[in-house]
């Protein structure tokens, strides 16, 4: 198992980079702050602790993805252009140790620094209020960890395949910015877009259902619906309306549940699809 | 068994062929130079090696396994001083070649392997502020971890001063001569001379020539130096220019030195001499290798500076 060896080193280094503490310790201390300042009018603590969880929710959606792809952008990408890779590959590693090696720490890596969040949020939280929903709080932090997994994978896919560092970026910002602003910013959502094309510009009926599948192909919209899967019924989000006069059951492919099928080929199809790029390329 | 076999290996980047057909065998045991200047088509034969890259074209075998159907074999039997290879994670020397031996499952003292290489003293400074010359050693200390039956090393001397440059050839012949295969490319001929029994000659991605030092010395035109030291000052060169053949004279102090266009005129030079002046001593010196290097690899325009003779003829007094 020389991927243990990839990743162990890459742990090492990545554990002296003063930016990634850095970076951990604000994200941390916003956190925390958040749920230190957080109050109820008059509510009891359960309420305000459930509000407060249920909040995190939608910080997590918009900011985690960024810290994946920040954390794992050049997994492979910079090795091969600071010429790690050549080493790597000159000793008795495969290119597939190399890859899962750079998934399996950055996975490591984002689920520490994601634990070290959620600990002290939990502190402040058992401090401020009294109360602390242990369930919910490790359910959260599972369903937040199979989002970070997502854009991780994605990130280690996108950087072996590219050689430099601009192209890293692009492609960091890109999967940002498709995968995540193009489902959560109203005016420009891919669903209000299909919506438009099929209700404005092809004049049919409306298909709300179809609009719904759409969004939710979104790792954004995915988590926002896994979070109700550990969120107490009273904190749960209404992602998708259920439409007015219609039956009581979404179908089930808009259902909680379908959430982790989401994540699953998120995680899955980027992944396997770089790793069979990154098998055949030259390497120079 | 060959250490090396390459078959028609042939490798295009777009337009460009950088290597075209290359049939090379290195047998087990031997201290091979890959000798050819920069862009011939060396480091691309290696990244072959080592499957870092993929030929257009044809096989290649290290130890009878074929390096691209199963690498990991090759890479257990190689150790690798690669091209463009950085050092750029947040450890230091003695972490990296930790990692190496640890990877290779070998259970060499990463002081041991520092101390070989002569970086005892920066074992715990990072890597990445390392001199190009330490970098070097380094990366050949992590070569070396695990004792492996080949080295390929890729212009093993990049960087390193005089001291270094010797330690290197003195591990290299260490190494040989404990049964290690050593298949090292170099744009240096001095290198090349110092330690390798033979020699392949890459020139724009054809091998031009394969053959032992001396081997190249005989079956190929070159010029000839002898020197003759004469009991008096040989004035004016004795008229050894006239002789057919002879390129070119100089006067030494009391030593005439003559440069011929084959070894064979060397004769003709001595009994010229001879016949008009005493003749203390004659030495003959080899075919110059510098001037071998560059009528294989295209003359010495499309030679690196180092392959240029060193010391310019003078001219007759």
């Amino acid at each position: 198992m020389s991927l243990v060896d990839v990743a162990r080193k890459d742990l090492t280094n990545l554990s002296r980079s003063r930016a990634l503490w850095a970076m951990a310790a604000v994200v941390t201390l916003l956190v925390a702050t958040y749920a230190y300042l957080n109050e109820g009018y008059r509510q009891p603590p359960s309420e305000v602790v459930g509000r407060l969880f249920a909040t995190l929710v939608l910080v997590v959606a918009v900011v985690l993805p960024l810290v994946a792809l920040v954390v794992s952008y050049r997994a492979v990408s910079g090795e091969r252009e600071g010429g790690g890779l050549a080493l790597l590959l000159g000793l008795p590693n495969t290119r597939r140790d190399v890859y899962l090696g750079k998934l399996g720490s950055r996975l490591l890596l984002v689920a520490a620094g994601l634990a070290l969040a959620f600990a002290a949020t939990a502190s402040v939280v058992r401090a401020r209020h009294g109360v602390l929903p242990v369930g919910t709080v490790f359910g959260l932090y599972a369903v937040s960890l199979a989002y970070a997994a997502v854009f991780v994978g994605l990130a280690v896919a996108l950087s072996a395949t590219i050689a430099t560092r601009g192209r890293a970026i692009a492609a960091g910002v890109g999967a940002y910015l498709v995968l995540v602003m193009l489902f959560a910013v109203p005016v420009v959502r891919v669903s209000a877009i299909v919506r438009w094309v099929d209700e404005g510009l092809l004049g049919l009926a409306p298909h709300p259902y179809l609009y719904d599948a759409v969004s939710y192909a979104s790792p954004y919209t995915a988590v926002r619906k896994a979070a109700n899967l550990v969120l107490p019924a009273a904190q749960r989000a209404t992602v998708f309306p259920r439409p007015p006069g219609g039956a009581g059951h979404l179908p089930l492919y808009l259902g909680d549940w379908f959430s982790l099928v989401v994540f699953a080929v998120w995680l899955v199809v980027p992944l396997a699809l770089g790793l069979w790029r990154f098998q055949r390329i030259d390497l120079e | 068994m060959p250490a090396i076999e390459t078959r028609g290996l042939t490798k295009r980047f777009d337009d460009v062929v950088a290597l075209d057909g290359l049939d090379l065998t290195v047998e087990a045991g031997e201290v091979f130079g890959f000798l050819g200047p920069n862009g011939a088509g060396k480091s691309t034969t290696i990244n072959l090696l080592l499957d870092f890259i993929r030929p257009s074209e044809g096989t290649a075998e290290v130890f009878g396994t074929d390096v691209q159907a199963d690498p990991l074999a090759v890479r257990r039997r190689v150790g690798v001083l690669p091209e463009g290879y950085g050092f750029d994670d947040r450890l230091v020397g003695r972490e990296y070649v930790a990692w190496a031996a640890r990877t290779k499952r070998a259970d060499d003292d990463p002081d041991e392997l520092l101390a070989r290489v002569g970086l005892t003293d920066a074992a715990d400074r990072p890597a990445a502020a390392y001199s190009k010359g330490m970098q070097q050693r380094l990366a050949f200390a992590m070569a070396l971890a695990g004792d492996p039956d080949l080295l390929v090393l890729d212009e093993p001397s990049t960087g390193l001063d005089p001291n270094g440059m010797s330690r290197l050839r003195r591990l290299v012949r260490e190494r040989a001569a404990a049964g290690t295969t050593v298949f090292l490319s170099s744009h240096i001929l001095s290198e090349v001379e110092a330690v390798c029994d033979r020699v392949g000659v890459l020139r724009d991605g054809r091998l031009v020539a394969v053959d032992t030092l001396d081997g190249l010395r005989e079956g190929l035109p070159g010029e000839a130096t002898i020197r003759l030291t004469c009991a008096e000052l040989p004035t004016g060169g004795l008229g050894v220019e006239a002789i057919d053949g002879v390129t070119g004279a100089s006067v030494e102090g009391r030593t005439l030195v003559v440069t011929c266009r084959d070894p064979t005129v060397k004769a003709a030079v001595v009994t010229h001499v001879a016949a008009r002046t005493e003749v203390v001593d004659v030495v003959s010196e080899p075919v110059s290798l510098e001037r071998l290097f560059a009528d294989l690899t295209g003359g010495e325009d499309g030679a690196p500076r180092s392959a240029v003779a060193e010391r310019p003829p003078e001219d007759l007094p």
